[in-house]
């Protein structure tokens, strides 16, 4: 067992707050057509507020494979429009069926969905295994979100996959999610690539060191 | 304090009470103000014994409405019942120091929760404290010498190592005693890692603005600022003097140093580049 003595000793408190499971979908920012399934592990900071350890799977041997942050309409809107380009919505991907509380019963999880329909989310994604790396390589990648348009749709194949393991069924829930409302309005700067065209990607450049000593 | 692996069964888990507590209304709401941290509320969740208080400069409020009971309350009973897998494998609390690769004036108070992938990586999620309001910064991957050598030479300088953090002393397992600690930092001091936070603390942002950071690690005497060691040496009670002489004995990497690691010696900065998209309705249309 690996350390399981230290492990005894340590309250780990930032992590236990994490008390909520997402299993849900998204798209490089760079290339759309490059789709993953994703799991959220999800704690909330305030009401307006949440934060996420993104792995590839909800078990065990799950790859942590990035951050996503949450936040509301309200903070959403305080942004500068250049920071917003880098947010999604999350309406689409509640409303469409593609963000579900594994094991938690519809019923159940409902009222807050409402909620978090209307929230923005900013998600980079550090592990690129999608492409089979099979370790962290490269730069970060801005993630955005499913929409409702041709181009940010998610292959049936990756849903089917995804309803199998946890037999449940995207399309009953889009059908019994249609009563959620729309939020009444979408900031034009979030999900960029739909009205814009264009995508981002990150660049590592080399550049001078601000220095105290030398460096390494 | 409870136990690093809860359960997840049973009416009453660690998270539940956690969560009762924080959903007390509360005078949180606050934008940042320099210089002023402490709420009422603060104290309040900050009363246990053992918790820190942060440097004033490093935690201001984030903006929002204190949670509601009801959303507190869902989210907790769901808690109950989904699976945490990956999250069930953190089981190790580190405190370091980072800087930013392009600043080394500016540095991180660090606090790491690390789970082993296997015996050669570990994943660790990274705030800036070891609260039940911490934000979560960033991230930071560890791997050991061997793996690291078989990374792209490109990929090499975004990683840095070790060995002088560790033999230093300046990184530690907050709560833990030293001879249990230094089992396993014997083998952290031999391993590289690669650390990106996404959330501004040092400058006040109150929201994660702006790109995602790579950040560096230190690799000599001098380096760590003296009024950020004090004050985290004061908060947990330890000594990097004290505990540099008891770390003598450590052996560090193998193969010394790599010259790519630790960013080639240079600065690294990120950038943000446009790409052009196709047209959103552009493709076929799929029936999700």
């Amino acid at each position: 067992m690996l350390d399981t003595g230290a492990g005894m000793l340590q309250s780990l408190k930032p992590v236990k707050q994490i008390n909520q499971h997402v299993c849900t979908f998204a798209h490089y920012a760079h290339d759309p057509g490059r789709q993953i399934e994703t799991h959220h592990f999800v704690a909330r900071l305030n009401q307006d507020f949440l934060q996420c350890a993104v792995y590839d799977t909800d078990s065990a041997s799950g790859r942590l494979i990035g951050v996503e942050y949450i936040v509301s309409d309200k903070i959403f809107e305080s942004l500068p429009p250049d920071e917003q380009k880098l947010w999604h919505s999350h309406a689409y991907e509640i409303k469409s069926g593609l963000w579900v509380n594994p094991r938690i019963p519809e019923i159940v999880g409902k009222p807050e969905l409402e909620n978090l329909a209307k929230t923005y989310g900013k998600f980079w994604c550090t592990w690129q295994i999608d492409r089979g790396d099979k370790l962290p390589l490269g730069a970060p990648a801005l993630m955005m979100s499913p929409q409702g348009v041709n181009l940010g749709r998610v292959r049936p194949d990756l849903v089917q996959k995804r309803d199998d393991r946890y037999n449940i069924s995207t399309d009953a829930l889009r059908a019994s999610r249609l009563e959620i409302e729309e939020p009444e309005w979408i900031n034009p700067q979030a999900d960029y690539w739909k009205q814009h065209g264009k995508g981002f990607a990150i660049d590592i450049n080399q550049t001078e060191m601000k220095k105290i000593t030398p460096f390494p | 304090m409870s136990p690093a692996t809860a359960t997840r069964s049973g009416a009453r888990s660690p998270r539940t009470t956690e969560a009762i507590k924080r959903a007390r209304p509360s005078s949180s709401f606050a934008t940042l103000r320099e210089g002023e941290f402490k709420s009422s509320s603060r104290e309040e969740r900050e009363a246990e014994k053992g918790e820190e208080e942060v440097m004033a400069t490093t935690h201001p409020d984030i903006p929002g409405e204190p949670t509601h009971t009801g959303t507190a309350l869902l989210e907790t009973a769901n808690a109950a019942i989904q699976t945490f897998g990956p999250l069930n494998k953190i089981h190790q609390h580190l405190c370091a120091f980072h800087f930013y690769a392009h600043d080394m004036t500016r540095q991180v108070e660090a606090h790491h929760y690390c789970g082993h992938q296997n015996e050669e990586m570990r994943q660790c999620l990274i705030y800036d404290g070891p609260g039940a309001d911490a934000r979560l910064i960033g991230l930071e991957y560890i791997v050991s010498e061997s793996l690291f050598l078989a990374l792209p030479d490109e990929e090499k300088p975004l990683w840095h190592s070790h060995e002088y953090e560790v033999k230093g002393g300046y990184l530690f397992m907050p709560g833990t005693p030293g001879p249990i600690e230094r089992q396993d930092l014997g083998k952290v001091c031999k391993t590289y890692g690669k650390t990106i936070h996404f959330w501004q603390v040092d400058r006040g942002d109150s929201l994660p603005l702006g790109l995602p950071q790579i950040m560096m690690a230190l690799t000599r005497d001098g380096q760590l600022k003296e009024d950020l060691a004090q004050d985290v040496e004061k908060r947990f009670g330890v000594s990097f003097r004290k505990e540099r002489e008891n770390r003598a004995y450590m052996k560090g990497l193998e193969h010394g140093i790599h010259p790519l690691a630790n960013a080639a010696g240079k600065g690294l900065e990120t950038q943000l580049r446009e790409v052009e998209c196709k047209p959103a309705e552009s493709v076929p249309r799929v029936f999700v």
